[in-house]
């Protein structure tokens, strides 16, 4: 019992200091991120956690609000001309790190930049693609396109601007290594260590509002239990991405507090909508059928026969909310009028058996394991639901590298699988890049169909959102994307499944401004 | 007993009384009850065995049906009565299984994987560390350069590559472990064989002029055989746990289909949440039948071994 009581004391006492010593550091807040980025050259890599960490040191001419509605950023207002032509007033007084004064020729400097970043990834050059830019004082720029565009602003939040003398002189590894002192944000980098941390310093030129922090550090913690363990044990200050599986925990401790927002990510189910015979479903003896997928009856059964509510209480426990399309209905371009397809296993397996299917068919559902939150148990619960219905299921789990290689591409250029478990977050924050991509019909050259990994392909659907991408009028083109997201949801192009929700803790006294970006920023925590 | 050879016991004088006839085997079996440990290892892996084996029989529910599991019934506590009306003796996990079903099936998964892919790996290793000792030469290079290659690389990064690239199932999983397996067959086989070959029975053998498959295999193999049945012990535990090992990485079995290690891996993000069960009781399991495994192992090698020969 001694040693017992011992042992408490000794854990008692060594809390207390923790908190001393953390109380000395105050001045330095040091975040758990759950994705490490590629580079810190803002202009390298179109990567979330590469995005997140520039965002920060390097500001966009539009920026985003932590619901991603378009707010000032170093263009303190813009309005369009022509349907053609748009007008953006810069910021005055905005100084890079260096001292050098912020004008028009930066960014015209980063405009010639984007798309030639050497051995980019992914580049930022198709946002500005068919846009020429034109300096028309120190402080005002015009950008004009070839077709009406109404996400100019929205293109312009995706990127950082930097100096004209880092644009053109340095390289993505003189940007890692320190040397480019041509950013306008709140912080700076003082430190990048790969598979270690990015610190960063603040900017006390800063023109905006100054944040609360002195030093900032961001550590790669990628593996749930070790970020969760870290702020357990107060190494790190604040932590993203918490598991579900641990909220009540975290929740339930008094050091802690936890916040959630509701994410820009939508979990789904992709079906193959082009083979007339799909690779992996057949009769239940194992005979080739018609693709059961192509008939609208058989995927709304599909769709009711997911007990949405089952996952997001049990699997998600709590921290998700029943999809019915793409992007919650909170956000730009969502229909008002679409609701979560209800539980209702009588009713699907009516619609299978008018179908032709009342014995079913069998299938295999594929998914990638570790990608989402809890993706393997989503699927394992698809798998039980669809079972009930009468479908004969197997399911496989693939790491997610190899696993959308394989969705988007087979062996012979195709999407390989039938019935696949996905994810898609909107980084524009609104519809109709979600809706391009995942309905939109399939074609390389036009940029469309790019995650369309059920080739599904809708005529009336693809005219409406053309129809919308033209339209520069907020509201009718709002009432477009509505239009586009009911064509394609109500035809089931996509099964939705559930939003996620993201979740940040830190400690007490600590508070994080939740984004539905998923974004970390520093400046969003305030003591 | 008219047949009774001469044994050394005999010969030393008829005061002794003449002992029962002993067989390496019933030497064997003696030498291994001696030992009370290896007795508890083989009465439990016995244990273990018949529960696996009786799965079907003894379990509330079949975990591989998906129509028995019910999400809503995930993560009951210990001794929660499920949906269809079970007591859940061991809890259930995420998805709603019956751990103690799960379990009971997944040990027939891990004991058949660890069995037949000990069994396949000691054949084919056999049959190349037979085949290169008696041919000698350019042969016997050429097959232990491939052995040293193989034994170079770590087993768990060879079968990852293996089955990421193969895929999932219960077939694939024995493969990959065969191919992981067989060269330490065919190593220890070969330094084995390499002696024998020299002694006069097998220079008997040749001098009759029976073919060299029959030397081989009726005349060398058997008297190699002591080494390999511990090899086989050992191995078919380290086969389990690397089955467990692929399985937790998530390239292994499918999920459906779940093994010790599956189920392990399932419980691994509830650890610090509180639902400890989902992890600890596979785990367990996994943990007995190997410690059974090798305290068997331990004694049939010390037994085997002419080295430690009282």
């Amino acid at each position: 019992m001694t040693s017992i009581r011992l042992l408490a004391l000794a854990a008692t006492a060594a809390l207390t200091m923790g908190s001393a010593i953390s109380a000395l550091q105050a001045q330095e807040l040091r975040i758990g991120l759950s994705a490490e980025p590629s580079s810190i050259d803002p202009h390298y890599h179109n990567l979330s956690p590469n995005n997140m960490l520039s965002r920060q040191v390097f500001e966009t001419l539009v920026g985003q609000n932590e619901k991603q509605a378009l707010e000032p950023s170093l263009a303190e207002s813009w309005k369009t001309l022509d349907d053609n032509t748009w007008e953006f007033k810069l910021r005055r007084g905005v100084k890079f790190f260096d001292g050098s004064d912020f004008t028009a020729d930066d960014v015209l400097a980063t405009f010639k930049r984007l798309p030639a970043v050497p051995r980019s990834p992914s580049s930022f050059a198709p946002f500005i693609a068919g846009q020429t830019i034109e300096k028309v004082d120190s402080h005002t720029i015009r950008i004009k396109t070839t077709a009406p565009a109404p996400l100019v602003p929205t293109s312009l939040s995706t990127f950082g601007i930097v100096s004209k003398a880092c644009a053109e002189t340095l390289s993505t590894e003189d940007f890692n290594a320190l040397k480019c002192q041509g950013g306008t944000g709140p912080f700076k980098y003082s430190e990048f260590r790969p598979g270690d941390r990015v610190v960063m310093e603040r900017n006390n030129a800063y023109w905006g509002k100054k944040p609360d922090w002195e030093k900032v550090s961001f550590r790669f913690l990628t593996a749930a239990p070790t970020r969760v363990a870290a702020i357990l044990a107060g190494d790190v200050d604040v932590i993203e991405g918490v598991p579900p599986s641990d909220m009540a925990r975290l929740k339930s401790n008094a050091n802690l507090s936890v916040v959630e927002e509701l994410s820009n990510r939508v979990i789904y189910f992709h079906l193959d909508h082009f083979r007339e015979t799909s690779p992996f479903i057949t009769a239940k003896d194992g005979s080739p059928i018609k693709n059961p997928l192509r008939d609208l009856r058989v995927r709304q059964a599909l769709s009711m026969a997911l007990n949405r509510q089952a996952i997001v209480d049990r699997i998600m426990e709590g921290q998700a909310v029943p999809a019915e399309q793409v992007l919650p209905s909170s956000f730009f371009g969502t229909s008002q009028t679409l609701k979560p397809t209800p539980f209702d296993l009588a009713g699907a397996r009516k619609l299978l058996a008018d179908a032709g299917f009342p014995n079913g068919f069998k299938m295999k559902m594929h998914g990638p394991n570790g990608r989402y939150t809890n993706d393997t148990k989503i699927l394992e619960a698809a798998a039980q639901m669809y079972t009930r219905l009468g479908i004969d299921i197997e399911i496989e789990t693939i790491p997610p590298a190899n696993f959308f290689t394989r969705a988007s591409q087979g062996a012979n250029g195709d999407p390989e699988f039938s019935f696949i478990l996905v994810g898609w977050g909107a980084g524009t924050g609104e519809t109709s890049g979600s809706l391009q991509a995942l309905v939109g019909t399939f074609d390389r050259t036009r940029g469309w169909g790019a995650a369309n990994r059920g080739r599904y392909s809708n005529k009336a659907m693809d005219e409406v959102l053309t129809e919308a991408l033209r339209t520069v009028d907020n509201t009718k083109r709002a009432a477009l994307l509505a239009r586009a997201s009911e064509l394609s949801m109500n035809d089931l192009g996509i099964i939705p499944s559930h939003y996620q929700t993201n979740v940040w803790a830190s400690r007490k006294g600590i508070k994080v401004t939740a984004r539905a970006d998923e974004y970390t920023l520093a400046t969003g925590i305030t003591r | 007993m008219t047949d009774t050879p001469i044994s050394p016991a005999m010969l030393a004088g008829a005061a002794t009384p003449v002992p029962k006839e002993e067989t390496p085997f019933t030497r064997f079996r003696k030498g291994f009850f001696e030992d009370k440990v290896a007795v508890a290892g083989l009465i439990l892996f016995s244990i273990i065995v018949a529960l696996a084996l009786l799965a079907p029989l003894i379990t509330p529910q079949n975990p591989y049906d998906l129509r028995s599991v019910d999400l809503m019934d995930s993560r009951l506590k210990p001794g929660s009565v499920a949906g269809e009306g079970f007591t859940t003796w061991l809890g259930t996990d995420g998805v709603g299984r019956d751990l103690y079903s799960g379990i009971l099936y997944g040990l027939r998964i891990s004991l058949m994987v660890g069995f037949l892919s000990g069994l396949i790996a000691a054949s084919i290793g056999m049959a190349v560390g037979l085949i290169a000792a008696y041919a000698g030469g350019r042969v016997e290079t050429i097959l232990m350069r491939i052995v040293d290659l193989q034994l170079s690389l770590p087993a768990v990064l060879i079968a990852l590559i293996l089955v990421a690239a193969l895929g999932k199932g219960v077939d694939k999983i024995i493969f990959a472990l065969v191919v992981v397996q067989w060269a330490y067959y065919a190593r220890t086989v070969r330094g084995n064989a390499l002696v024998e070959r020299r002694k006069e029975y097998v220079e008997a053998a040749q001098s009759l002029g029976l073919s060299n498959a029959r030397v081989v295999f009726r005349h060398i193999m058997p008297n190699c055989l002591a080494p390999v049945i511990v090899i086989v012990t050992v191995q078919t535990a380290h086969a389990i746990a690397l089955e467990a090992t692929l399985s937790f990485l998530g390239v292994g079995l499918p999920q459906t289909e779940p093994s010790l290690g599956v189920l392990i891996a399932n419980g691994f993000q509830y650890m610090l949440s509180g639902s400890y069960w989902i992890s600890f009781f596979p785990g367990l399991a996994l943990l007995l039948t190997i410690v059974s495994i090798n305290l068997m192992g331990d004694r049939i090698r010390d037994v085997l071994n002419p080295r430690l020969e009282k």
